[in-house]
């Protein structure tokens, strides 16, 4: 089956959301920015339930949720609590933890995966971007 | 008297004609192409003024664009286009370099995940808990990567 055809739930909520769709090749690539974290979720709840446990290899889903600098992200690590560190990488020193579900402030995302936060002590350090999401 | 003029008229046109030097035109058409480092590939040779272009491009609008600037060559009548369209082997030395570099950080919290990286694909191996997959990918994909490969055993 073409992967426009098997995927097309997916590609419509895309489209929908003027992300930009690529289905050349074997690889169907669907990048850009969504207005809501709910709305990555449910591309990636989307995703999993047409290709269970992501076997098939056949789709690159970068999606990020728009967020300003200044404004607020929680904490969605699974269950840990979330290394607040001083550099961007985890080689950086911990200088600080942030709970699960914390509501914390984005200061700056210019480094892409690592996005520079302050909690709720007034603490300031890089945290992986993938562990916040961003607060309507 | 009338036919004599035409005699000369054309007797000095083939005159002029032959003062065009292919070799010249040749030259030239050369250098234009030399100027243009997408068309470095292409050799040109000029016969009766007919340019014939040969050699390899990276793709067709190199290859369309080759033409139209020999044609464009003073006293080049025609052009003949026998130039090959070989898109370059992709290089993914600088993505592979970005990823691995990104990687040591995704792949922080699952280690019983082996990934390999090469020619921009992710290749996972190893084991993974269900619920930590999706986390997993949603890392990976946010590396840009060609592809990622799930080998992964899911328990």
């Amino acid at each position: 089956m073409a992967l426009t055809e098997k995927y097309k739930e997916l590609i419509d909520l895309a489209r929908a959301n003027n992300l930009l769709v690529n289905d050349a090749g074997k690889v169907l690539k669907i990048d850009g920015t969504v207005p809501s974290a709910s709305i990555k979720d449910k591309m990636w709840d989307i995703y999993q339930r047409l290709d269970p446990q992501f076997r098939s290899n056949d789709v690159l889903l970068n999606v990020k949720a728009a967020v300003t600098e200044g404004g607020k992200v929680r904490v969605v690590t699974r269950e840990s609590r979330l290394n607040i560190r001083k550099g961007p990488g985890t080689d950086q020193p911990i200088v600080g933890k942030a709970e699960k579900g914390e509501i914390i402030t984005l200061i700056s995302k210019s480094n892409d995966l690592w996005w520079l936060v302050r909690d709720v002590d007034g603490e300031e350090g890089y945290c992986y971007a993938q562990y916040l999401e961003p607060v309507q | 008297m009338t036919a004599i003029t035409l005699i000369l008229a054309l007797g000095m046109s083939v005159a002029s004609c032959k003062k065009v030097n292919d070799a010249d035109v040749q030259k030239t058409a050369q250098e234009v192409l030399m100027a243009d480092p997408a068309l470095a590939g292409v050799v040109v040779t000029v016969q009766e003024q007919v340019a014939t272009l040969t050699g390899i491009v990276e793709d067709e609008a190199a290859k369309a664009a080759a033409e139209s600037a020999v044609a464009a060559v003073e006293n080049v009548k025609s052009v003949v286009n026998h130039i090959e369209v070989v898109p370059p082997a992709p290089d993914y030395s600088e993505l592979d370099a970005a990823i691995n570099a990104a990687l040591a950080d995704a792949m922080k919290d699952h280690a019983t995940v082996t990934a390999a990286v090469e020619n921009g694909v992710i290749t996972l191996t190893g084991e993974i808990r269900e619920r930590d997959l999706p986390t997993l990918m949603q890392k990976l994909n946010a590396l840009n990567p060609v592809q990622i490969v799930n080998n992964l055993t899911v328990k």
